[in-house]
C-alpha cells in the first residue's frame, strides 16, 4: 500500500466579524491506496470543512493553507480547470442527505450521465450503459427503470445508494463519504456500509469515511482519526482507538454511548459542550471539559506526537502510552 | 419502576388516514394502542415511515385520528382547531426533533420562555422572570442564557431550551418526537439523562419517539415497536432487549453497530419498508421476515398479551396455534 493522499498542516479559516476564524488547524493524515480511512468527531469539529477543502469546494473567501497531495500532485496549486478534472473524476464525494445532493427535478439518468459526458465526452448510449452498470453495482433493482425515475420516488436508503452510484460514475480512486448513513435507518445503514466495503475490496476504492457515529466507524474503517475543535487529538487503527483509547476525549466519546449491558445506569456524557471556533480555550481546546486536566493543558497546545503508527495530542495520556510499547500496530485488515 | 395507577395519556385503537388528491389514501397508523403513566417513559421505535411521528402527532391532537380515541387524564384530546385549546389540555406538551426550527431564531430565549408562561398562565409577562430562570435551571442552563438567541447555543443546549419551553406549562405528559437524534453522542447522553431526571423528579409521563433503539433502551421503562402503522411488540425495556419475540424487533437490535473496534458486522434486514398506501397482505412484515411461513402471507397476526406486561403480534410465538 502506498499513500494516495497526503495532507499536511491543513488549515482552513473563514472571515469572521473580528478577523479570520480558524476552523481546521493543522490537519495531518495520509490515506493509503485501497483503505477506508475514518475521520470522527462531533459536529463543528471541522470534519466536513476538511473534506470540502480537499476538493476545493469552499467559498473563495475561505483561506486554505497547507499541503494536500493526491498521487503526488498538489491540489491547492492546481488551476481551476485542472481541479475540475480531478473533482468527480479522481476524487468524488457523497454527502449526508441524498435528498439535497440529488437534483429533485432531474431524472436519475440525467443526474448520472451528465458528468461522464462532461468528463469523458461519452456518447449518450455509452453514458447510459455506464449508469445502468453503476446502479446495478449498488444493487438498485431494475436499474433501467430507475434511470427514468426521480429522486423522490426512492426511499432514503435507495437514494443514498444512487448518490454513491453517481459518485462512482467516473470511476474515482478516492471517495469522500461525509456522514453517508446519518440520515438513514439503522436497518438500511448496514447495507450502505457493506456497499462501501465491497467497493473497497473488489475495486480497490479508497474511502475517507466521515462520521460522528463510532459504531459505524467500527464496522468499516481500517484506520481512524479523531478530531476536536479543528485539531486531530488521536489517530490509529480503528481497533486500537476504540478498544484502547488514549485521549481523554476519545475515552469520553466512547463512555457516552448507550451500552446494552449497562442500560440501568445513567449515561456518562462529557460535561459541557464543544467550544465555538471563534472562542477556543487557550492551551488544549478540550481542557475545560477534560477530567484529567493538569496545569500544562491550560497554557500550551499539546503537540501531536507520533508513537509508531499512532498519533496522540495529550500531555497527560502520552507518557502512559510510551510506557506500554506493546500495542500491536499491525491490527486491522491489510 | 415509578409508574403505577391510571394512565395519564391513553391512545386506544388509533387510526390516522391521510387523504391524497387523485390517489389512494394512506393509513399511516392502522390501529395502535399505547398508554403512558405518570413518571413513566414509554419508547416508541421503528423505521422512518412506520407511522411513529404520526402517532405522536395524534397523541397531542396535531392530527385528527380517523378512528380510535386519545385521552389525557380521561379527557378526550380534541384535535387542534381554530379555537384555543381547553386549559385542561395544557399539561400535554410536545417537543420536536429539530430545535433549530421549533425555536424562533430572532427572539431571545428568555422572551420565548416568557411567551409560553404568559399563554399558559394567562397573566402579564412581567411576573415571570424568576420562573424563566427556574426553567433554565431545570434543564441545566445558566440564567444568563435568557438574554441570548438560539443560534448562540449548541444543538444539545437548544434542545434543552425546547424542553424548558415545554416545561413552562407544568406538563404531566410530554410527547417527544426524536428529541435525541440530531445530537452528537455526548450531547445525546446529557439530554437523555435530563429526560430521565425530569421524569423521576416531576413525575412527568413521557412518550419518546425514536428510530434509535439503543438510546431508547437506555432511557425508557417500556418500549413499543412499530412497523408499517401497527405496533408489533411491546414489553418492559430490559426484557425486550434481552428476549425480543418479534423477528422485526430482533432485526432492529441486530442492525445496531457496536463501537467495539472488532469490525463486527451488523445484520442487514433485507428489503425496504413497503409503501403504507399498499401494505402487504397478512403480516405486514412477512416480505422481509426470515421466519415467514404460509400463514403469515395470508392472515394478519393479532396483537396478543403473551405474558404479563408483554404483547406481540407474530404467529410464531403462539405455540398452541397450528402453524
Amino acid at each position: 500500500m502506498s499513500a494516495l493522499v497526503e495532507v499536511e498542516g491543513l488549515r482552513v479559516s473563514l472571515p469572521g466579524p473580528n478577523g479570520p476564524v480558524t476552523i481546521v488547524d493543522g490537519l495531518d493524515f495520509t490515506v493509503e491506496e485501497g483503505e477506508i480511512f475514518g475521520i470522527a468527531g462531533e459536529s463543528g469539529s471541522g470534519k466536513t470543512m476538511s473534506a470540502l477543502a480537499m476538493l476545493r469546494l469552499l467559498p473563495p473567501r475561505a483561506i486554505v493553507e497547507g499541503r494536500i497531495a493526491y498521487q503526488g500532485r498538489e491540489l491547492l496549486a492546481l488551476d481551476n480547470k485542472s481541479m475540475r478534472a480531478v473533482r468527480g473524476n479522481e476524487i468524488s464525494m457523497v454527502f449526508q442527505d441524498p435528498m439535497t445532493s440529488l437534483h429533485p427535478m432531474l431524472t436519475i439518468g440525467k443526474s448520472l450521465t451528465t458528468q461522464v459526458r462532461q468528463h469523458f465526452g461519452m456518447s449518450r448510449a455509452e453514458a447510459r450503459k455506464r449508469a445502468i452498470e453503476m446502479l446495478a453495482e449498488v444493487r438498485i433493482p431494475d436499474p433501467e427503470g430507475a434511470l427514468a425515475s426521480y429522486p423522490h420516488q426512492f426511499s432514503g436508503g435507495m437514494r443514498q445508494r444512487i448518490a454513491i452510484a453517481s459518485a462512482l460514475m467516473c470511476k474515482p480512486r478516492l471517495l469522500i463519504a461525509d456522514e453517508p448513513t446519518t440520515a438513514l435507518d439503522v436497518t438500511v445503514q448496514a447495507g450502505v456500509i457493506r456497499l462501501l466495503e465491497r467497493l473497497q475490496r473488489e475495486n480497490g476504492l479508497s474511502v475517507i469515511l466521515i462520521t460522528h457515529d463510532l459504531g459505524v466507524m467500527s464496522t468499516a474503517a481500517d484506520r481512524l482519526t479523531v478530531m476536536y475543535a479543528g485539531r486531530i487529538v488521536e489517530s490509529g487503527t480503528t481497533r486500537r482507538v476504540l478498544q484502547d483509547p488514549w485521549h481523554p476525549y476519545t475515552q469520553g466519546l466512547l463512555a457516552a454511548l448507550p451500552r446494552p449491558d449497562r442500560s440501568d445506569d445513567e449515561l456518562v456524557p462529557i460535561p459541557g459542550s464543544p467550544p465555538t471556533p471563534a472562542l477556543l480555550p487557550a492551551g488544549c481546546a478540550f481542557h475545560p471539559r477534560c477530567p484529567k486536566v493538569v496545569d500544562a493543558c491550560r497554557t500550551a497546545v499539546p503537540p501531536l506526537e507520533r508513537i509508531a503508527g499512532d498519533r496522540i495530542a495529550c500531555v497527560v495520556a502520552a507518557p502512559i502510552v510510551t510506557a506500554e510499547p506493546t500495542v500491536d500496530m499491525k491490527e486491522g485488515r491489510s | 419502576m415509578s409508574s403505577s395507577g391510571a394512565p395519564a395519556l391513553e391512545l386506544t385503537d388509533v387510526e390516522v388516514v391521510y387523504q391524497r388528491r387523485h390517489r389512494s389514501s394512506v393509513r399511516a397508523v392502522a390501529g395502535a394502542s399505547i398508554s403512558v403513566k405518570p413518571g413513566q417513559i414509554v419508547g416508541l421505535v421503528g423505521e422512518s415511515g412506520c407511522g411513529k411521528s404520526t402517532l405522536a402527532r395524534a397523541a397531542v391532537g396535531l392530527v385528527a385520528p380517523s378512528a380510535g380515541t386519545v385521552r389525557f387524564h380521561g379527557e378526550p384530546v380534541k384535535p387542534l382547531g381554530l379555537r384555543s385549546r381547553s386549559e385542561s389540555l395544557t399539561g400535554l406538551q410536545m417537543v420536536f426533533q429539530d430545535p433549530q426550527s421549533s425555536l424562533n431564531p430572532r427572539r431571545t430565549v428568555g422572551s420565548q420562555l416568557a411567551d409560553a408562561l404568559e399563554i399558559v398562565r394567562r397573566t402579564p409577562r412581567q411576573g415571570h422572570p424568576s420562573r424563566v430562570d427556574e426553567l433554565l435551571e431545570q434543564v441545566g442552563l445558566p440564567a444568563s442564557a435568557s438574554n441570548r438567541y438560539p443560534h448562540q447555543f449548541s444543538g444539545g443546549q437548544r434542545q434543552r431550551i425546547a424542553i424548558a419551553r415545554a416545561l413552562a406549562a407544568d406538563p404531566t405528559v410530554m410527547v417527544l418526537d426524536e428529541p435525541l437524534s440530531a445530537l452528537d453522542a455526548s450531547a445525546q447522553a446529557q439530554v437523555a439523562n435530563l429526560l430521565v431526571r425530569l421524569c423521576r423528579d416531576l413525575e412527568i409521563g413521557m412518550l419518546l419517539i425514536s428510530h434509535d433503539l439503543a438510546i431508547v433502551n437506555q432511557v425508557a421503562d417500556e418500549v413499543a415497536v412499530m412497523y408499517l402503522g401497527l405496533i408489533v411488540e411491546q414489553a418492559p425495556t430490559g426484557e425486550l432487549w434481552r428476549t425480543p419475540r418479534h423477528p422485526y424487533t430482533e432485526a432492529l437490535i441486530g442492525a445496531i453497530p457496536q463501537a467495539d473496534g472488532e469490525r463486527s458486522q451488523p445484520t442487514v434486514l433485507p428489503g425496504e419498508v413497503p409503501n403504507p398506501a399498499a401494505p402487504p397482505p397478512g403480516c405486514r412484515f412477512h416480505p422481509r421476515c426470515p421466519l415467514a411461513f404460509d400463514k403469515c402471507r395470508t392472515e394478519a397476526p393479532p396483537l396478543l398479551t403473551v405474558e404479563t406486561g408483554r404483547t406481540q403480534a407474530c404467529w410464531l410465538q403462539r405455540s398452541d396455534e397450528p402453524a
